[in-house]
C-alpha cells in the first residue's frame, strides 16, 4: 500500500477545521480520562477495543488521513495539541492522585523509551540495560538530594552520570556488534541490579528515600491551590514530566529528521557501507548511545523524586525488557508510537491488580505474539521527511 | 593458603567449569546452525532442573525409590523434555525470523526466556522462592586433609564430562554430525546437496537443549537447590563462554566454560570482598572480556566478507 | 607467464598506483604481489576468473581489509593502513558487487549517505539551526535531483521512495550517483551490470560515459564479466588469475592471450 504523500493531500487551510480539530483532541483527552480515572475491568476492555476500533478506522479513512497529514505539517501545532490535552486531562483529574501519578509515570517512560529509540530504533545499538541508565538517574538524583544539592542540579546530574555510566560500557559497546553487544548490556544490566541488592552504601535491597522536587522554592510535593479549588501535588509533577515528555519528543524527531538521524540509519543499516562513504561509526554510535542513556537517566531522575522512594527492584533486568517492550509494541524508530505502547503497558496492570503479577508474562507473549506476527508494530516507521510539506 | 582447601576450590571450579561448558556448547551448536544465539537457553537449563525435579516428586509419590534409577529417570524426563522444547523453539520462534533482522531473533529469544522463567516462578508451586533439590547420588566421600572428595560431586564430574563427550562424538563421526557440519560450514550448498535444512537444524536445537536440561540435573544434583532465576547468569556466562572460545567451535566451548569457572573461582578466592559480589564480579568479568576479545580467545581474527 | 606489456597510459604520474600488494586470508593467496597503476581520466577493466581477487583488491584500496604487503599510494599519498574513511576522503567512492543500499530509506537518503562529507553534522546545527539545515538540504536536494537526472529522468521524480520500490537497474543507478555525488576522484564500480539484462547494462553503460563526459576529471576502475562491457568502455585491463596479474593491455590484446584464455579455460573446465 502506497502513504500518500504529504504534498498529495491539500492540507486543511480554512477556519472551518479549526472546530473538527479541536473535536479531535476532545476526544482524544477524553479517552485518556476515562482510560486513567476507571478501575472497572469491562469499562477498561471496551476503551481498548474503542482505541483499536478507531486505530483501524483512522488507518483507512481519508478524513483522518488528512488531518494526520495536516498534523504533520504543522509539527509545532502537534505538540500544542499535545499539550493543551494533556493539561485538560490533568485539570479534569486534579484531585485525583492516583491516576494523576499513573500519568506521570507513563510520560516519564515516554522519556526514557524514547532515549533507547535513539540507541536501538535509531542507530541499532541494542540496549538492554535501559532500567539501569534509569537506575542510574534516579540514585543518581536521591544520593544528591541526600546531600541538600539543589534538586534541579541533581536531576540534571542524574542525566549525566547516567551518560558517564554509559560511556563506562562505550568501549565494549563500539567493539561488538549484534549478539555481542546485546550480551554486553544484558551483563550491565544485571550487574547493576545485583550490585545494588549487594551495596549497603545505597540502601541495600530497601532503597533509599527522597524528597519531592523543590525547583526554586516551589514545593511540588504541596498541593496546589488554584482559583480557590485544591488540586493534587501530582499536578506539578505533570506539568514538569509533560514538558519533558515533549521536549524529548521533538528532541527525537529533529534528530531523525537531520542528517545526524541519516547517519544513524547508514551505521545501523550497513556499516560496511557507510564507513566506505566516510561517516564516523564510532562517533555515530557514542553520540547516540550517550543522548539515550541522558534521556534515561533524567527520566529516572524525575520519575524517583516523584515516587520519594526507590529499590533495586525497580531497575531490574526485566524492568529493561518492559522497556524494550514498550518500543517493539509501538514501532521501533517511530517515536509516536511509544505514547499508546507506555499507556497500554504501564496502565493496564496498574489497573487490572490480578495481573500486575503476571506482566512480565503476559509481555513477554505480547512481544514474542508482535515480533512473529506484525514485527513493525503499531505505529511503523515511515520513511524519512526531513521538513514538513516538501515541494 | 592450605593446599586442601585450594584443592576444593579447585575442585569446585571444576564443577562449575563441567556445568559452564555443557551450556556453551548448546550456544556453539545453535551458532554454527543457524548463525543465531539462542538466548533463552540458560533458561532451559532451569526448566530442565524444574521438569527433573518435578518428575522426582512424581516419582517420589508413586513410591519408586530404587536410587540409581531414580536418577536416571529423572534426567531422562529432563534431557528429553529439554530437547523437545528446544525442537519447538527452532521450529516456531528461531526459524520464522530467518529473513528478519538478527535483533528480533534476539528479542524474540529473550523474551522466551523471561517467559519460561516468569512460568516457572508463578506456576510452580512455590516457585518464586528456591527449592530443594533431592540428593539422588550416593554422599560417601573420602578426607584427605582439608580437602573432601565426595563421591556424588565426582560422579557428576564424570557425567558432565561424558555427556559433552558423546555430543562431541556424534557431531564428528556420525552421518547426523556430518550433516550438521555441513550445514554450520554452508547452508545454501549443504542444501543443494540434499540434506534437510530444517530437520538438521531441529536436530541440533534437540541436542543441544538435551545437554542443557542434563546441565539443568547437574546443577540441581550439586548445588542441591534450583531457583527460577538461575537461567540469567548460566545463559550469559554459557554465552560468553562460546564467545571467549569462538563461537561455532565445540571444543572453544568447551574452554571457554573452563575458563569462566576458573577466573570465577579465583576471583571468590582473591578479591577482598563479601561473596555477595561474587555474581557482580562474574558479569563484569564477562563485559570486560567481551571488549578485550570480541571475537574470542582462541579465533584468529578474520576480516568479514565483504 | 608473459611479460606485462607496455602500458598505454600516459607517463605523467599514475593517479593510482600499488606496489607488491598481497592479501592473505589464513593460507588463502586472494592477491600476489599485485603491481598496478591506474592513470588520471583513465577508465581501467579489471578481469578474470570468479575468486581471482578483483573484489579483494577493491576492500583492499578502500581499507576494508588491511593488506599483509604491499604499497599502495593515490594522488602521490600512501593510503596503506589507511580507514575507509580516510580512504573516502581521499577521494574513492565505490559501488559493491552484491547491492548495498539502505533499502528501507528513500533514494535521496541513500544518495546523501554518499555525500556524507560535505554535510554538517555537528548535532547541535542539526537540531538547533533548523533554518540553516533547511538551505543545505534544499542544495541537497536540487544536487541530488539533477545528478539522478543525468542517469533517468524517471528516477529524479523517484527521489521520496523507499528504495526498496526500485527496479534492479534503478538500484544499481542509485548505488551509481551514491558513489559520485561526493565528485571522487577515482571511481570503483564491482560488476555493474551483475543481474541486469544486456539492454539494461547498455543503458547503464551509456549513463556512465554521460556522466564522465560531463564530469571531466573521473578516473574509473571496472571489474566485469561481461566481455563486450569491458571491450567497449575501457582502454585497458588487467587479467587477475588467483590473484596474480597474468596480462595488461588493451581488451583485444589481451583477449587473445593464451595465458588469459587458459585462466578462463580452466574455470569452464572446473565448472563443467
Ligand atoms: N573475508 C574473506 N575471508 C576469507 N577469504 C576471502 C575473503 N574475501 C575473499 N576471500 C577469498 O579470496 C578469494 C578472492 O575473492 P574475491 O571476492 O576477491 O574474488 P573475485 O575476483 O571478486 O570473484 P568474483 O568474480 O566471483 O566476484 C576467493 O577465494 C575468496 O574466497
Ligand atoms: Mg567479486
Amino acid at each position: 500500500m502506497r502513504v500518500p504523500l504529504e504534498a498529495d493531500v491539500r492540507a486543511p487551510a480554512r477556519a472551518s477545521d479549526l472546530p473538527v480539530a479541536a473535536l479531535g483532541i476532545a476526544a482524544v483527552a477524553a479517552w485518556l480520562w476515562a482510560f486513567l480515572v476507571t478501575d472497572r475491568v469491562a469499562i477498561l476492555g471496551a476503551l481498548l477495543a474503542v482505541a483499536a476500533i478507531a486505530f483501524v478506522l483512522a488507518q483507512r479513512s481519508a478524513v483522518a488521513k488528512r488531518y494526520g497529514l495536516a498534523l504533520a505539517r504543522r509539527p509545532r501545532m502537534g505538540v500544542a495539541f499535545a499539550a493543551i490535552g494533556v493539561l485538560a486531562v490533568a485539570a479534569a483529574l486534579h484531585d485525583q492522585p492516583y491516576p494523576l501519578l499513573m500519568l506521570c509515570t507513563v510520560m516519564l517512560f515516554v522519556v526514557a523509551c524514547i532515549g533507547l529509540d535513539i540507541q536501538t530504533g535509531y542507530c541499532g545499538i541494542v540496549n538492554f540495560a535501559g532500567a539501569a541508565f534509569f537506575g542510574t538517574g534516579a540514585y543518581t538524583a536521591a544520593v544528591l538530594a541526600k546531600q541538600g544539592v539543589p534538586h534541579l542540579f541533581g536531576i540534571v546530574c542524574g542525566a549525566i552520570v547516567a551518560a558517564l555510566v554509559g560511556s563506562l560500557l562505550i568501549l565494549p559497546v563500539l567493539r561488538t556488534r549484534g549478539y555481542y553487544a546485546a550480551l554486553v548490556t544484558i551483563a550491565f544490566g544485571i550487574l547493576f541490579s545485583t550490585f545494588l541488592e549487594v551495596n549497603n552504601a545505597l540502601g541495600g535491597p530497601q532503597g533509599l528515600k527522597l524528597p519531592g522536587i523543590d525547583l526554586f522554592g516551589w514545593r511540588f510535593n504541596r498541593d496546589v491551590d488554584i482559583g480557590g479549588a485544591s488540586a493534587s501535588f501530582y499536578v506539578n509533577y505533570v506539568v514538569l514530566a509533560l514538558a519533558l515528555a515533549l521536549g524529548a519528543y521533538v528532541f527525537s524527531r529533529r534528530v531523525d529528521r537531520s542528517w545526524i538521524g541519516l547517519t544513524f540509519d547508514a551505521v545501523r543499516l550497513d556499516e560496511t557501507a557507510a564507513a566506505a562513504f566516510g561517516i564516523g561509526i564510532a562517533r555515530a554510535k557514542i553520540i547516540a548511545f550517550t543522548l539515550g542513556n541522558f534521556l534515561c537517566g533524567l527520566a529516572g531522575a524525575v520519575y524517583a523524586m516523584m515516587q520519594g522512594f526507590i529499590a533495586p527492584n525497580n531497575f531490574t533486568f526485566g524492568e529493561s525488557l518492559i522497556l524494550v517492550s514498550i518500543l517493539i509494541l509501538g514501532g521501533i524508530g517511530n517515536p509516536l508510537g511509544i505514547v499508546p505502547a507506555a499507556l497500554i503497558i504501564i496502565v493496564v496492570p496498574q489497573k487490572l491488580q490480578f495481573i500486575q503479577e503476571y506482566r512480565f508474562l503476559l509481555y513477554g507473549i505480547l512481544v514474542v505474539l508482535i515480533l512473529l506476527f506484525r514485527p513493525e508494530g503499531l505505529l511503523p516507521r515511515p520513511v524519512r521527511r526531513y521538513f514538513p510539506a516538501p515541494r | 593458603m592450605d593446599p586442601g582447601v585450594l584443592a576444593q576450590y579447585a575442585f569446585n571450579g571444576l564443577m562449575l567449569g563441567v556445568i559452564y561448558a555443557m551450556v556453551a556448547v548448546g550456544f556453539t551448536l545453535f551458532f554454527g546452525v543457524l548463525d543465531v544465539i539462542q538466548f533463552a537457553h540458560g533458561d532451559v537449563v532451569m526448566a530442565g532442573a524444574f521438569v527433573a525435579l518435578a518428575t522426582y516428586l512424581a516419582l517420589h509419590g508413586l513410591g519408586v525409590a530404587v536410587p540409581g534409577l531414580v536418577v536416571i529417570v529423572v534426567a531422562c524426563a529432563a534431557a528429553l523434555a529439554m530437547a523437545l522444547l528446544g525442537a519447538l523453539i527452532a521450529r516456531y520462534l528461531v526459524l520464522p525470523l530467518r529473513a528478519a533482522p538478527a535483533f528480533n531473533t534476539l528479542l524474540i529469544t529473550l523474551m522466551l526466556g523471561s517467559i519460561l522463567r516468569e512460568l516457572v516462578r508463578l506456576f510452580y508451586p512455590n516457585g518464586s522462592n528456591p527449592q530443594p533439590f533431592p540428593r539422588l547420588l550416593p554422599t560417601a566421600s573420602v578426607n584427605l586433609g582439608n580437602f573432601t572428595l565426595r563421591l556424588d560431586t565426582t560422579i557428576l564430574l564424570v557425567v558432565g564430562l561424558a555427556t559433552i563427550f558423546v555430543v562431541n562424538l556424534v557431531v564428528r563421526r556420525t552421518r547426523l554430525g556430518l550433516a550438521i557440519r555441513a550445514v554450520a560450514q554452508d547452508s545454501e550448498t549443504a542444501r543443494v546437496m540434499g540434506i534437510d535444512f530444517q530437520r538438521i537444524v531441529l536436530v541440533t536445537f534437540a541436542i543441544g537443549s538435551a545437554l542443557a536440561g542434563i546441565a539443568g540435573v547437574v546443577y540441581g544434583l550439586y548445588y542441591n537447590e534450583v531457583n527460577f532465576d538461575i537461567g540469567l547468569l548460566l545463559g550469559v556466562i554459557g554465552f560468553s563462554a562460546a564467545v571467549v572460545g569462538g563461537l561455532g567451535s565445540i571444543y572453544g566451548a568447551i574452554i571457554g566454560g573452563f575458563l569462566f569457572a576458573a577466573l570465577q573461582t579465583i576471583g571468590s578466592v582473591a578479591l577482598p570482598v563479601s561473596s555477595a559480589y561474587n555474581n557482580v564480579f562474574a558479569f563484569a568479568v564477562v563485559i570486560i572480556l567481551m571488549t578485550w576479545k570480541p571475537t574470542g580467545l582462541i579465533a584468529e581474527p578474520t576480516s568479514e566478507r565483504v | 607467464m608473459t611479460q606485462p606489456r607496455q602500458s598505454t597510459a600516459s607517463v605523467v604520474a599514475p593517479l593510482l598506483a600499488c606496489h607488491g600488494l598481497t592479501m592473505r586470508f589464513g593460507g588463502l593467496l586472494a592477491l600476489d604481489a599485485l603491481d598496478l597503476s591506474v592513470a588520471s581520466g583513465e577508465i581501467l577493466g579489471l578481469i578474470g576468473p570468479n575468486g581471482s581477487g578483483k573484489t579483494t583488491f577493491f576492500n583492499v584500496l578502500t581499507g576494508l581489509y588491511r593488506p599483509s604487503a604491499g604499497r599502495v599510494e593515490f594522488g602521490g599519498r600512501d593510503i596503506i593502513g589507511a580507514s575507509p574513511q580516510q580512504v573516502c576522503r581521499a577521494g574513492i567512492a565505490r559501488t559493491f558487487q552484491r547491492s548495498r543500499l539502505c533499502l528501507p530509506l528513500t533514494v535521496f537518503d541513500n544518495v546523501m549517505i554518499g555525500n556524507h562529507l560535505r554535510l554538517d553534522h555537528r548535532v547541535s546545527f542539526n537540531v538547533l539551526r533548523r533554518g540553516a539545515l533547511r538551505r543545505q538540504y534544499d542544495e541537497c536536494v536540487e544536487a541530488a535531483r539533477s545528478l539522478a537526472a543525468t542517469f533517468n529522468p524517471r528516477l529524479s521524480s523517484r527521489l521520496f521512495e523507499a528504495a526498496a520500490a526500485l527496479d534492479m537497474i534503478d538500484r544499481r543507478r542509485v548505488e551509481i550517483c551514491r558513489a559520485l555525488v561526493n565528485a571522487p576522484r577515482l571511481l570503483l564500480l564491482d560488476e555493474p551490470s551483475a543481474g541486469m539484462t544486456r539492454g539494461e547494462t547498455r543503458e547503464l553503460m551509456d549513463d556512465i560515459l554521460q556522466i564522465r563526459a560531463a564530469r571531466g576529471e573521473l578516473t574509473i576502475v571496472i571489474i566485469e564479466h561481461e566481455m563486450n562491457v569491458i571491450e567497449r568502455m575501457t582502454e585497458r585491463c588487467v587479467v587477475l588469475n588467483y590473484g596474480e596479474k597474468i596480462a595488461e593491455g588493451p581488451f583485444r590484446v589481451v583477449a587473445s592471450d593464451p595465458a588469459v584464455q587458459e585462466a578462463y579455460l580452466g574455470q569452464a573446465v572446473a565448472e563443467a
